[in-house]
């Protein structure tokens, strides 16, 4: 096993990978800070959400392209594998990004309890904001899961 | 509409379970290969969209629970 050291957004990660492979990972660390870079001004995970919404848009894009033309040979099935793997980590990209805000929730929700003088009355506005947020995420959920 | 902290928790857990559902959606649509073909791309631009917004409603809310 090989230690690889990333930079994405900002943030340093340590990772593993199969002997030969680190510059792959390299290189596909350079894309995923590349997209996330494309957004600048924004928290890191709202870096992260475009960076995987971009990249499975480049992903869909190439996949429709090359299912389009009809993938004979060697160098155009290499591009769907890519693609597919480009995906394939957006979209964990994306469920990262789910997860830190569930998080975040978690924190809000600590901080609240957290400071009772400041709770029954405090926001009346954030509850509302609460309340039109839900509204909004269950929106999106029932969106997400009526994607083909 | 006065709001107290049980309906707050309320909207709270209404969002957790969205976002679980979300995530199990896209759990799902990871483990079909068929799924990959292309969305709608106005619909995909306009799922962007809203996601940018409600995170950046998110965003204010937790800087303003920050801020105390």
């Amino acid at each position: 096993m090989a230690d690889v050291k990333l930079t994405i957004a900002g943030r340093p990660y340590d990772l593993h990978c199969e002997d030969g492979q680190e510059s792959q990972l390299v290189e596909l660390a350079a894309v995923v800070d590349e997209k996330a870079r494309a957004m600048p001004g924004g928290t890191e995970v709202r870096q992260l959400l475009f960076a995987a919404l971009m990249l499975a848009d480049d992903a869909q894009d190439a996949k429709g392209k090359i299912e389009k033309s009809e993938p004979q040979s060697d160098s155009l099935r290499a591009a769907v594998a890519l693609a597919e793997s480009r995906e394939a980590a957006a979209r964990e990209e994306l469920r990262a990004a789910v997860a830190r805000e569930q998080a975040a929730f978690k924190e809000l929700e600590a901080a609240r309890q957290n400071a009772p003088a400041a709770s029954p009355t405090a926001n009346p506005s954030n509850n509302r904001a609460l309340l039109q947020i839900a509204d909004r995420i269950e929106a999106l959920a029932a969106k997400v899961e009526q994607l083909p | 509409m006065e709001l107290d902290l049980d309906e707050s928790s309320l909207a709270i857990g209404r969002i957790e379970r969205a976002l679980s559902r979300i995530e199990k959606s896209l759990a799902d649509r990871a483990n079909r290969p068929e799924s990959a073909a292309a969305a709608v791309p106005a619909d995909q631009s306009a799922l962007k969209a809203e996601v940018a917004a409600v995170i950046g409603e998110l965003d204010r809310l937790i800087a303003e629970a920050d801020r105390g």
